[in-house]
């Protein structure tokens, strides 16, 4: 008799749990199905101007030379500031160089980080404004904090006889900028959970919280994984290059650049063996329902990952003559990075049917034109004037380097070309206006 | 969930306003750039001079004058452009993709010389000295004019905002016309004129902080140069601005003469006179040069003159942020059959401005008794707090001033009711969107405001009979 009352019960609770698990589904794919729908109204009626796949391309891959500057900013810093707690002069000399490299990185960093910031609000436009929007307030802060953290870089540089103060400022600055990093981390990081956003702003229906004072969501490993760690290996890297780059110029002096070189090749192998280890964590760590752990991209990146550690290791025999080898893998390694950052988005969006393939397009092609006209030109501009930047750099102190007639040709054709698009530009304007006006 | 508007979450800032905050961020930015921009030509100028006339000490003017650029315009210009962008972002995110979706190119176009203009002034400021005089010239040269080319975009960009111009553009949806407005040159003109007279100012002070380093001759050639160039600064971009003022559109002047406080216009002249009443001085006699005079004209450059420029061309934008087709308030407001977009209104009209908006908690989307005053706070916040501070009696438009006395509900109503229509609407203003039950809680709102002194708390609490709790975590 017992047994059959254990029977009744297990049926009972089984049938429960069906019917349970029937109505959580339906919940779920009901909600998905809401989520889905809020996200394409949120997508702006205008479309995109051109085609999502070439916006979500030069996305990826500015936002990859994005970060090989804010590793630079963030990591010659943080090394700066080991190497002033050390009193040897290499290191003192070495302190005040990264400073330098960081003071620069900062500028490049925030220059290029307008491309993937443009190119991302075509086509995830309803992910980036709801996830900037929850933290308002934090994302006006991001630019606050920006401006005083550079500009106690620059303390650092200026008060740089000094390694006390200088030690001062660039502490305060490397927070400042970790910080900033942490604050487009939650943007980006928020901006994955759609289903959330609603329950996030309202406090679970209870009121609107417009203060953008909110923090929602954020992950240890992926901000330690995308910032910290490479921040090491990269300026490590960096270092390795001055040794290759300086060890020519005899007023550096040999032994020091290849000092440099040395001990960056050992902060590059360190730093890429931590950054390995967190890029596992963080991978592991992705909701298992957005399909990314077991993912080719996941896969892939591993492996790159592991190659470039390895590479990293073997570097440190030779760190001046294999720069440029690890230089070429950690390309690779971060365009790999880059792309999988992208899969976790689209993957994670996919839940809800949204797919940037599907997004409305208007098509235009003149102001395409105008863009890939400009880039060809300035591309031109651009290795002219780090050719010769590179041509000062490696002529020693005190020296003039007299141009070939190669180079002044191409001088001459980088003034022509911004001449001829300003013009270009400027003629478009007078007869358009000519002809809607006049 | 049967209609569904993609609004963003709200963001309020009470009392100033999120305006307040782009103006302050976007005049920083204003006098950074068109420091560094007319600072470019000025050095790209003075150093075809010294390679002309042989005078090396100009070199070193040049290389202080870099410096500064790199310190305060680099630094604090390239972190407060983006910063426009970003606290426009928060504040009218529909009205920036707006822009950014016509416009995504041209801005990528812009940003190719903005790597270039950062990158060349790292460059040329290490490598003066260190290259020939020739190629250190043409690195210059490409500088300034790729300096100057990103104001050609923005300026379109910036007139886009205030108007597409051509009315065809609603049809045609060519970018071209869009984007070259019919106040394009002027506006372009007026800017690169004033350019010159801001960076001259800066320029002054460099070449006074410097007096002692250089020769008597030198010294005042660099003098000269920077007081004619802000002289005609000055008095061209105060041409450009008359021509610029006579191709604004009507609702703009309209503005222009009715709600823009008077005392702007006096602030912007008094500060043109004293501009060029400094640099009449100091090109009569260097001796007119000190830091302490010329740093303080160029702080109330900032104060009296971009700061109410700023407010000024906000102001004249009303009821629109973006291309007369997004309201402040992130309505779409009007068709653009170009591009398939709809407007907004009839939507709202017929299914309640709360009901629409994801980020509105349930428990406000249908008013009852108990929640009528704090749905009527949600529909001041999402709907008038662009242009008013809707809690306070202090800073931006505050409502209590707006409706000073006015407790009874039934008399806000009865105004609104009357003044905010499609028909009655003043034109700085948006009319109201939404049901009538909507408007009867700002009402509500509004009177409980007025009546409560003036000032409430900004935040919103849904009653607890009307709490219902949304599915997930
Ligand atoms: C696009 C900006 C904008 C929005 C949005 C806006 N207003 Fe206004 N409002 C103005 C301006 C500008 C004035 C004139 C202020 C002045 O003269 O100082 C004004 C004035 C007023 C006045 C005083 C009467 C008058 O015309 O001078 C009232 C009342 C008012 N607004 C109510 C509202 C309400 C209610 C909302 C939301 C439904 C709202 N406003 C939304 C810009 C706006
Ligand atoms: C020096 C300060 C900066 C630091 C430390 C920094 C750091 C970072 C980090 C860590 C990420 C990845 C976040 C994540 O995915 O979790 C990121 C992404 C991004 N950053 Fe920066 N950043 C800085 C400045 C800027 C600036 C000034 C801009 C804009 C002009 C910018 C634009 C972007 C954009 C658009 C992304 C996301 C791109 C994408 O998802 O494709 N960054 N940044």
């Amino acid at each position: 008799m017992q047994n059959y009352a254990v029977q009744q019960n297990l049926v009972r609770w089984s049938l429960l749990g069906i019917l349970g698990s029937m109505l959580l589904l339906g919940k779920v794919v009901f909600a998905a199905q809401d989520v889905g729908r809020m996200l394409k109204t949120m997508a702006d009626p205008a479309g995109a101007p051109f085609f999502p796949v070439v916006m979500q391309l030069l996305q990826v891959l500015t936002w990859a030379l994005h970060m090989v500057f804010v590793w630079t900013s963030v990591g010659g810093l943080l090394l700066s500031i080991y190497a002033l707690t050390k009193k040897e002069d290499n290191y003192q000399r070495l302190a005040r160089g990264l400073i330098e490299l960081s003071k620069v990185s900062v500028s490049l960093a925030i220059v290029i980080g307008v491309a993937p910031l443009l190119f991302y609000q075509v086509i995830y436009d309803p992910l980036w404004y709801s996830s900037a929007n929850l933290s308002a307030s934090w994302y006006i802060m991001f630019i606050v904090l920006l401006l005083v953290g550079y500009y106690l870089l620059w303390f650092a540089y200026f008060r740089r006889a000094s390694t006390s103060q200088s030690m001062l400022f660039s502490i305060g600055s490397v927070v400042l900028l970790l910080f900033v990093g942490f604050i487009i981390h939650v943007v980006n990081y928020q901006s994955l959970f759609p289903e959330r956003w609603v329950q996030w702003y309202t406090s679970g229906g209870t009121t609107m919280n417009h203060h953008g004072w909110g923090i929602y969501a954020f992950h240890p490993f992926r901000y330690l994984s995308l910032l910290v760690f490479p921040s090491l290996t990269v300026t490590g890297i960096f270092m390795m290059l001055y040794g290759w780059y300086f060890g020519k110029r005899e007023d550096i002096g040999k032994e020091y650049a290849s000092w440099v070189a040395r001990l960056g090749s050992r902060v590059a192998f360190y730093g890429s063996a931590l950054w390995f280890v967190s890029h596992i964590l963080h991978i592991a760590t992705i909701p298992s329902e957005w399909g990314v752990k077991g993912s080719v991209f996941s896969i892939l990146s591993i492996v790159v990952m592991a190659l470039f550690v390895g590479v990293a290791f073997m570097a440190q025999k030779s760190p001046v003559s294999t720069s440029i080898p690890l230089l070429l893998a950690c390309t690779v390694n971060t365009l790999f990075i880059a792309i999988l950052r992208e899969y976790i988005r689209v993957a994670s969006t996919a839940r809800f049917g949204y797919s940037i393939y599907e997004y409305k397009v208007n098509l235009e092609l003149l102001s395409p034109m105008l863009f890939l006209g400009t880039t060809l030109g300035g591309l031109l501009l651009y290795a002219y004037a780090w050719w010769m930047a590179y041509q000062a750099g490696r002529t020693p102190k005190g020296k003039v380097y007299e141009a070939s007639e190669t180079e002044h040709r191409l001088g001459d054709l980088s003034v022509f070309l911004v001449t001829l698009w300003a013009m270009v530009f400027i003629g478009v304007g007078l007869i358009v206006i000519v002809r809607n006006y006049v | 969930m049967e209609h569904l508007i993609g609004f963003y979450p709200m963001w309020y800032v009470p009392s100033v306003g999120s305006a307040t905050v782009i103006a302050i961020i976007a005049t920083i930015h204003v006098l950074a750039s068109h420091t560094s921009v007319g600072a470019s030509i000025l050095l790209a100028y003075l150093a075809t001079k010294a390679h002309r006339e042989n005078q090396p000490q100009i070199y070193d003017y040049i290389k202080k004058y870099l410096l500064a650029l790199l310190v305060f315009s680099y630094v604090s210009g390239s972190i407060t452009g983006p910063g426009i962008w970003f606290s426009a972002t928060v504040a009218n995110p529909r009205g920036i993709s707006a822009l950014i979706h016509n416009f995504v190119w041209v801005w990528a176009a812009e940003w190719i010389w903005f790597v270039a203009e950062v990158t060349l002034v790292y460059i040329l400021y290490y490598t003066l000295g260190r290259i020939d005089q020739k190629s250190w010239l043409r690195l210059a040269w490409t500088f300034a004019i790729g300096s100057w080319a990103t104001m050609y975009i923005i300026v379109g960009i910036l007139s886009f905002m205030l108007s597409p111009g051509h009315e065809k553009w609603f049809t045609t949806g060519n970018i071209l016309d869009a984007f070259y407005n019919k106040n394009y040159f002027p506006h372009l003109f007026m800017r690169s004129a004033y350019m010159f007279a801001i960076a001259g100012t800066i320029g002054l002070v460099i070449a006074s902080l410097m007096k002692k380093d250089i020769s008597e001759k030198v010294y005042k050639d660099i003098v000269k140069t920077m007081s004619y160039w802000g002289i005609g600064g000055v008095i061209l971009g105060s041409v450009f601005f008359g021509w610029y003022f006579s191709t604004l559109p009507e609702r703009s002047i309209a503005m222009l003469t009715s709600i823009v406080p008077t005392w702007y216009y006096a602030l912007i002249f008094a500060l043109l006179l004293l501009v060029l009443a400094h640099f009449v001085l100091t090109a009569i006699s260097p001796r007119f040069v000190k830091v302490h005079t010329a740093y303080p004209v160029y702080l109330l450059i900032f104060f009296l003159g971009i700061y109410p420029e700023e407010k000024i061309r906000e102001t004249i934008r009303k009821p629109y942020i973006a291309g007369e087709f997004v309201w402040v308030n992130q309505v779409i407001a009007k068709d653009v059959p170009a591009k398939g977009i709809k407007s907004e209104v009839p939507t709202i009209q017929q299914a309640g401005f709360l009901a629409v908006n994801p980020f509105v908690p349930e428990g406000l989307k249908r008013i009852t008794p108990e929640n009528e005053i704090m749905a009527g706070k949600a529909i001041a916040i999402l709907q008038c707090s662009g242009c008013h501070n809707v809690t306070g009696n202090s800073g931006l438009r505050p409502f209590a001033k707006k409706f000073e006395g006015m407790t009874d509900k039934n008399a806000v109503y009865n105004f609104l009711a009357n003044y905010l229509t499609p028909e009655n609407h003043p034109p700085y203003m948006p009319y109201f969107v939404g049901k009538d039950e909507e408007l009867r809680a700002l009402s509500a709102y509004v009177a409980d405001l007025v009546s409560k002194g003036g000032r409430v708390s900004a935040r919103i609490e849904v009653p607890a009979q009307n709490q219902a709790r949304i599915d997930g975590r």
